[in-house]
């Protein structure tokens, strides 16, 4: 009879996904969670001690089975190839938005970053960065994105709490929203802030009804 | 309102001065942080004066090959013309360079909030590009070799991913529509020796018979050519009995001519039959007008019919 361990790491090395903790208290038929986790910290000791080519990484809810970062030039001479390619710096700024504001519109993307987002949230959707949470209930009816776990993954997260915090947030601060309310008032100026991408529409989640003006 | 929350270093781009090509900005928030960076300036005391200059010159020497690209920079550019327009206009004498009406001092409070708004968004860009990087160092399994699971998981299909699968089926589809053989070039010659071996073991046929129904242009003026051409070699006969009405194509036992040696008609009477003609002839088909080699240059038609003239028109 293999041992819990052995059978954990075979799992961790078969699956192309993170394998979940729950997923692994339910295929060894735990107690509980916890006792999968902690297999699962035995695994990664025991692989660190002996200081093996895989480590055990916890990322997008799971835990992946991956090769040391030492590693690497190695495998990509196995690959005959460069190193893969990477985001752009318009799609991780784009991405930064999404991760912190999701589920978010264009609209209120393109306010954040002050131009069109369209060829960029493209980009990221066929990489499978983020994908369409929906429609946000607004003028246009928008779409709305999110991240997905391919993301967490790519950027090694556990969950979107691994996101470095913030202060201040990504939402706008109560003076813009403020000062957008006041000068949507008077009259001649009124087309001027229109016409900058305003800020008030950073008014996060599907209950904003604040009309997005710019796009 | 203080500006340390916005100290984001490492997502500045290289500034080399006020020649830096629009093309490495991707939007005017990005150039207006830059200049205000460049300028070490703090975001929460915005100097309008400063940067409105520089945003300006900067446009001004830069050429846009993207227009909507070219509109976003000009809508800033409008904003700051617009604050820096109110700041000409007297205001508090006592309150040096930056003095603004209430109105003006919200759309520049506005546009600094934007600013720090995006110089956190850069900030963040280049946090998760520091991660990506280092992801980029470990390798792991993308694709399992275990068996797919019975259900498939519906929670990581997008609707993006459906849109593109549709997509690609429809392409795909389209790239499998039938394509159109050409048929052989029709050749006169072929379907006057078709014409002939018809002929063989019929008295008479009909043109339309021989021309196909589904009365194709080419195949028609290609069998009329032919006719006209036996007829002219005096080897077939053709009657129509009205006008644009069904020709009836006869055998001319008088005559027979090589097809494939079309004559002068004048060597029509020189009588040189080909063994082939001659095999061509005597078949064997049950034709009692066969009178074998042909010893006239004027067949005489078995009927009063007129013959049909070449010129006539076809009833195609």
């Amino acid at each position: 009879m293999p041992e819990p361990i052995d059978v954990v790491e075979a799992l961790l090395f078969a699956s192309d996904t993170p394998v979940e903790a729950d997923r692994i208290q339910e295929v060894l038929e735990l107690e509980s969670t916890a006792a999968a986790r902690e297999i699962v910290e035995g695994l990664r000791a025991r692989l660190d001690a002996e200081a093996r080519a895989l480590q055990v990484m916890e990322v997008g809810g799971g835990f992946r089975l991956v090769t040391r970062p030492e590693l690497a030039p190695w495998l990509v001479k196995l690959a005959r190839s460069r190193t893969r390619s990477r985001l752009s710096r318009p799609a991780l700024e784009t991405l930064a938005i999404i991760g912190y504001r999701q589920p978010v519109s264009r609209p209120e993307v393109d306010a954040v970053r002050g131009v069109n987002s369209e060829a960029v949230l493209d980009n990221l959707l066929e990489r499978r960065m983020i994908r369409i949470a929906g429609r946000k209930e607004s003028p246009g009816r928008p779409f709305l994105y999110e991240t997905t776990r391919e993301f967490l993954v790519a950027f090694g997260l556990r969950d979107l709490g691994d996101l470095p915090k913030v202060e201040g947030e990504l939402v706008v601060p109560e003076l813009a929203m403020a000062a957008a309310e006041q000068l949507a008032e008077p009259g001649p100026e009124q087309e001027e802030i229109a016409a900058a991408p305003d800020s008030s529409e950073q008014d996060p989640g599907p209950g904003g009804d604040r009309v997005p003006t710019s796009g | 309102m203080s500006g340390q929350e916005t100290t984001t270093q490492g997502a500045v781009p290289e500034s080399t001065g006020l020649t830096v090509r629009v093309e490495s900005f991707v939007g005017p928030l990005d150039l207006l942080l830059h200049l205000c960076r460049t300028n070490e300036m703090d975001l929460a005391r915005l100097s309008l004066r400063t940067i409105t200059d520089q945003y300006l010159a900067h446009l001004e020497s830069v050429r846009f090959q993207d227009l909507e690209m070219a509109g976003s920079f000009m809508v800033m550019a409008a904003t700051l013309i617009y604050l820096k327009s109110k700041l000409l206009l007297p205001a508090n004498p006592d309150d040096q360079e930056e003095a603004l009406d209430e109105e003006g001092e919200l759309l520049k409070r506005e546009l600094e909030e934007r600013l720090r708004e995006y110089a956190r968004v850069k900030a963040f860009g280049a946090w998760l590009s520091e991660r990506e990087a280092e992801q980029t160092l470990v390798y792991g399994r993308t694709t399992a070799e275990l068996p797919p699971p019975e259900d498939i998981p519906l929670e990581d299909l997008s609707v993006h991913l459906l849109q593109r699968a549709m997509q690609r089926l429809i392409e795909d589809q389209k790239r499998r529509v039938p394509r159109q053989v050409e048929p052989n070039p029709l050749s006169v010659l072929e379907r006057m020796s078709e014409i002939l071996d018809l002929l063989r073991s019929t008295w008479s046929l009909l043109f339309s018979s021989v021309a196909g129904g589904e009365r194709l242009r080419a195949e028609w003026v290609v069998t009329l050519l032919a006719l006209l051409e036996l007829v002219r070699l005096g080897q077939a006969r053709a009657r129509q009995a009205e006008l644009f009405g069904e020709i009836v194509i006869e055998r001319n036992a008088v005559s027979v001519r090589q097809p494939a040696r079309p004559a002068e008609p004048g060597e029509e009477a020189a009588g040189a039959i080909a063994p082939g003609d001659a095999a061509l002839a005597g078949d064997g088909s049950p034709d009692p007008t066969h009178e074998g080699p042909p010893r006239a240059a004027t067949p005489a038609p078995p009927d009063d019919e007129p013959r049909t003239e070449p010129g006539e028109p076809p009833n195609a």
